[in-house]
């Protein structure tokens, strides 16, 4: 367990300071060039010189690194036309010059405001991800607030080699107001809080699989993961996409009809439950022993 | 729960006419489509969705089953994937087990068969929507629509419902901004479209030569920026591209 600030509680630019060696982020793109979204302008929205994303090169660890991280209190750090080509940019220098890329992740996605360019936007980032992926230049998504990985964004997380999370950082597609809108209150509760992170926070992915690392709400521990992780890669191979393809319908098989995530937590190795709920994520990751 | 309604062509008039007679090698199940069909003569793997389901956990497996079938047993053979689909499916239990992490691997498939010789055609037949197009269709080499589907992120109603922004201001903005506004031909202004093909086109030809021309090689933003859609995209790329050598 370290002390100080808590990695959710900080802002994007703290985070990054964080996570990199000192003195060594060297930001891309930075406030002073004034790159704002004309959509927000026409639409009388502030603006944000960044356009809400954070990017550079730093260092982790003494390793090189390209680094971002989303605003997410700027429109809920979603994706328009400047953020979402920063980031394809990001890692398509990622995947050119070799050197891993790590994104830390806040965001539901889309901005609306922005209609589709946003959209295509992820798309296109989405290929320069799985450049990086078959240059085996490893590519990591850190979620770790309740803003998280949502929309296309969740979808985006996904597509990187590996996915760091705490037990605050929610991982999906759907949101749960929108689900509930949809399904009723009586499917989802979405201010049933327990049920949202059981549904969506890091402790369920983790079981699951989804997230490769369930560390302490800190930035030390997010950088000793992610630091971890920086010498590997997974290619995509027919192999693993044939494993996968097994692991996801049994999945689906087992717990397809539960509604329950308790017997989800259950079925996947937690004897537990109450004390689970409470354990802090890296105890909730010894609890769990996950491929027991 | 509602599926929006079209008055669309039924899906397999919609199959008839990308493929013809070689149509019925294309199975149809649950409003996701899997199988192999002739385009100009040569055999492509076909799969997609139709009548505008949502795609779920299931569907996602299937589609990805089929994908990694094809890289197995049919080698560098094309892919089409064809787009009918208003969005992910909207459910607490999808959340739980991973949606995000279904359609993760059903891209995993699909670049699998990239890397492996196998040209990716998208073709939008019906709606071609947030979640539904990213998890599949907007990862094709080359993304071709039908004039009468319905692609982008969401119509301008949906889209002022979350933003609170007025409808008719939406509308107007759309006129000098085409990201806003939702259709194939405004989504080809973006360079998210690289053809929309009319009712009076040949398909057949036209998916034929599709196949023909192909290119692995990302060309969406130089294409928003030709046809003056998307602006900014490919220059920030680029700026981002050229500061990070320095």
């Amino acid at each position: 367990m370290t002390s100080g600030p808590l990695f959710h509680e900080q802002t994007a630019r703290q985070r990054i300071a964080a996570l990199a060696d000192t003195g060594s982020f060297a930001e891309l793109l930075p406030p002073p060039e004034r790159l704002t979204s004309p959509y927000l302008v026409q639409l009388g929205i502030p603006v944000s010189f960044d356009d809400g994303l954070v990017i550079g090169r730093a260092k982790i660890g003494g390793k090189k690194v390209y680094l971002a991280a989303q605003v997410g209190q700027f429109v809920g750090g979603a994706v328009g036309e400047i953020h979402g080509a920063k980031l394809t940019g990001l890692f398509k220098a990622a995947a050119r010059d070799r050197v891993p890329c790590v994104l830390i992740i806040e965001s539901g996605g889309v901005r609306l405001h922005e209609g589709s360019a946003g959209e295509i936007a992820i798309a296109e980032t989405m290929r320069a991800i799985f450049e990086c992926r078959a240059k085996k230049v490893p590519t990591i998504a850190v979620i770790a607030t309740d803003i998280g990985a949502y929309g296309g964004m969740g979808i985006l997380s996904t597509c990187c080699d590996f996915r760091v999370m705490t037990e605050h950082g929610r991982l999906g597609i759907s949101g749960p107001i929108v689900i509930e809108k949809w399904m009723g209150k009586k499917a989802y509760d979405s201010s049933n809080r327990a049920l949202v992170w059981k549904t969506s926070g890091g402790k369920t992915k983790y079981l699951l699989g989804d997230a490769d690392a369930l560390v302490h709400d800190g930035a030390d521990a997010v950088r000793d993961a992610v630091a971890k992780l920086l010498g590997k890669s997974s290619p995509v191979s027919l192999k693993g996409v044939k494993e996968r393809q097994k692991e996801l319908e049994k999945r689906l098989k087992r717990f397809g009809d539960t509604a329950d995530p308790d017997a989800v937590w259950k079925g996947m190795g937690v004897r537990n439950i109450e004390a689970a709920s409470l354990a802090s994520g890296p105890e909730f990751a010894a609890l769990a022993k996950r491929g027991k | 729960m509602k599926k929006p309604t079209s008055k669309k062509p039924s899906a397999r008039a919609v199959l008839a006419r990308l493929f013809g007679a070689s149509a019925k090698g294309i199975a149809m199940e649950k409003s996701v489509l899997t199988g192999y069909a002739t385009v100009g003569g040569a055999g492509v793997c076909v799969i997609g969705t139709c009548d505008g389901t949502y795609i779920d956990n299931a569907a996602a497996l299937r589609l990805a089953a089929h994908v990694i079938d094809c890289v197995e047993h049919h080698p560098k053979t094309p892919i089409v994937m064809l787009v009918d689909s208003a969005g992910q499916e909207p459910n607490r239990v999808a959340e739980m087990l991973g949606l995000a992490s279904y359609f993760g691997h059903l891209l995993s498939c699909l670049e699998l068969a990239r890397r492996k010789g196998h040209k990716l055609i998208t073709v939008a037949t019906g709606q071609a929507i947030g979640g539904a197009f990213i998890c599949y269709g907007m990862f094709g080499d080359r993304i071709y629509a039908l004039e009468s589907a319905s692609v982008g992120l969401m119509p301008i109603e949906a889209m002022s419902a979350v933003t609170k922004i007025p409808v008719p201001v939406l509308q107007k903005l759309s006129k000098t901004l085409p990201s806003l506004e939702f259709g194939a031909k405004p989504f080809a202004l973006l360079g998210g479209v690289q053809e929309v093909w009319s009712a009076k086109d040949d398909v057949q030809a036209k998916l034929a030569k599709a196949i023909a021309n192909s290119s692995t090689e990302d060309n969406r933003a130089e294409l928003g920026k030709k046809r003056g859609g998307r602006k900014l995209a490919l220059d920030v790329r680029k700026r981002v591209l050229a500061s990070s050598l320095r």
